[in-house]
């Protein structure tokens, strides 16, 4: 750095020193009123005392997300923004490839009425919608369980077995597998078909290659973000569909491009439940 | 001058105590704190309190950041209009549009990864919802949800690729799968499961897990519809208001680099 540099270094230096003086003038004026915006101090993985959970270095956790206690999650599994999976009283265990959706709870139970001890365990690709509750349950291989579900204690989802949409699911029931249970307290609504059953194992694939993007774009640094913020000005004009009617290629910066996986190829209807 | 003086004073002896393999990997770094940085070197996990990093685990267990409100994925960047109100703990990922006057109230998730979400003038999306859009939709309509003006979505609803047309209210912890259409002044009440690819008619009540009709709306309730929706704007707006522009968490990020021994 010159001489030059150093001097409006300096001189910035006085201005910024300023300019937090105002900002504590200010903040003094608004009194008792005024909030001091802190660092975050959100936890994305936490111990309880001893109990620290392990997860697999190619899962996705979004960092919004909470993982208390005694957990346990699989590879290519992804628990996405706002979930919360509270092992302190006993212990969670996701298995591999299983997608955890967002605003979701995942908790335990310590012992039932009957004194039975109440894990929950999550089997391989599963899917688990949008704010399910799960509640010291048992979710088996390839199972389903629908948005906004809840699923009470000891309730045990057999393989290939799906819960539908908002059904809440009382203690002790077990979904045999290949059946769609619905409704409040949930009942046997249908036989799922095989194209569903394909469906599942599917939408777990296409869910883990989601979580990989994800993963990849929360995982990046100030700079990284900054830099890709700057391409992605540099690169906004340029419209898909006006180029096209243009006849002008472009080339778009490899690093704004996802990878193709995250789309399935052919698109199959989406599970009717 | 004093102070500016002092600071740079320690600085410097913080540059000439750190000068090896630690200042090497801490000068080339985005991320102070991630614990990948520390297991690269050992000698910065030493400096660096155990606190934030236990174990030289390859996963970051706390992100000095927090989430970061909005996700951009390849080029799709979520577009927020000045006058919308978005939560601060909302997370926006993906081809997601909030137009102008609309409110995105705290703990939703709006995830347009696969196809695009748009919530509409002066509509407010409440606490805790969840709006995501599949790939594909069982009416063949496009797979996007799309929110269109003065619609209320209560706290705790789920939306997954479907469409409400103007003027509509949604009730709390209602789930609205894939492909399903709200048509013009029509309310669902509370915890209403509306199925994939059904249709609510215009001027219609419905309610229930599957939803039911109820009954037909009277021409007053109708006029309340933008009424409430009207409503909650002004309520964003005061909670706008009490956001800055910018927030001055930077400089307790400095002033912990600083504690550190990190240079900024």
């Amino acid at each position: 750095m010159g001489t030059l540099g150093k001097a409006i270094y300096t001189v910035g230096f006085w201005i910024r020193e300023t300019g937090q003086a105002m900002d504590r003038l200010g903040s003094r004026l608004q009194g008792n009123y005024y909030f001091h915006e802190q660092l975050s101090r959100h936890r994305t993985l936490m111990n309880m005392f001893d109990k620290a959970p392990s997860v697999s270095k190619d899962a996705f956790v979004a960092p919004s997300a909470s993982i208390i206690g005694d957990v346990q999650i699989g590879r290519a599994s992804s628990i996405w923004y706002g979930c919360v999976l509270r092992g302190d009283v006993n212990h969670i265990s996701v298995g591999s490839g299983t997608n955890i959706q967002d605003n979701s709870l995942i908790h335990v139970a310590k012992t039932n009425l009957k004194g039975k001890v109440l894990p929950t365990v999550i089997g391989d690709n599963v899917t688990v919608g949008h704010s399910a509750v799960l509640h010291g349950c048992t979710v088996e291989d390839e199972s389903f369980v629908g948005m906004g579900a809840t699923l009470l204690d000891g309730v045990v989802v057999e393989k290939h077995g799906m819960v539908a949409a908002g059904a809440l699911v009382r203690q002790d029931t077990r979904i045999p597998s290949g059946e769609v249970w619905g409704g409040n307290p949930a009942k046997f609504l249908r036989k799922l078909t095989e194209e569903e059953i394909a469906f599942i194992s599917k939408s777990a694939t296409n869910y883990s290659n989601l979580a990989q993007v994800h993963a990849a774009e929360n995982a990046k640094g100030f700079e990284e973000i900054e830099f890709e913020k700057a391409l992605r000005k540099k690169h906004a004009h340029k419209d898909e569909e006006y180029d096209s009617m243009l006849g002008v290629v472009r080339e778009v910066p490899p690093e704004l491009i996802l990878p193709d996986n995250i789309l399935p190829g052919d698109r199959t209807p989406k599970v009717a439940a | 001058m004093a102070t500016s003086l002092a600071a740079r004073l320690t600085r410097k002896t913080l540059k000439s105590a750190t000068i090896g393999p630690l200042t090497q990997s801490i000068f080339g770094l985005t991320r102070p704190f991630s614990t990948a940085v520390a297991t690269d070197s050992s000698s910065s996990s030493s400096k660096i309190p155990a606190t934030i990093t236990r174990d030289n685990d390859e996963r970051l267990k706390w992100d000095y950041r927090g989430q970061r409100q909005v996700i951009p994925l390849g080029q799709w960047l979520p577009t927020i209009a000045v006058d919308a109100y978005v939560a601060p703990n909302v997370v926006l990922a993906g081809q997601v549009t909030v137009c102008d006057g609309s409110s995105v109230w705290s703990g939703s998730v709006l995830r347009g990864d696969l196809n695009k979400i748009t919530v509409g003038f002066c509509s407010n999306v409440q606490e805790r919802c969840v709006l995501h859009a599949a790939w594909s939709s069982p009416t063949g309509l496009p797979a996007e949800t799309l929110i269109e003006r003065f619609v209320t979505i209560g706290a705790y609803s789920l939306l997954r690729s479907c469409t409400i047309e103007p003027e509509c209210i949604i009730g709390q912890h209602s789930i609205l799968m894939e492909g399903s259409l709200v048509e013009t002044h029509s309310i669902l009440e509370a915890g209403s499961v509306l199925p994939p690819g059904r249709r609510i008619p215009s001027g219609e009540l419905w309610a229930g897990n599957p939803a039911r009709y109820v009954r037909a709306l009277t021409h007053e309730e109708i006029l309340e519809i933008p009424k409430l929706a009207v409503a909650i704007n002004d309520l964003s707006k005061t909670h706008f208001s009490e956001f800055l522009p910018y927030s001055t968490v930077y400089l307790e990020v400095e002033k912990l680099k600083k504690t550190f021994g990190i240079p900024i």
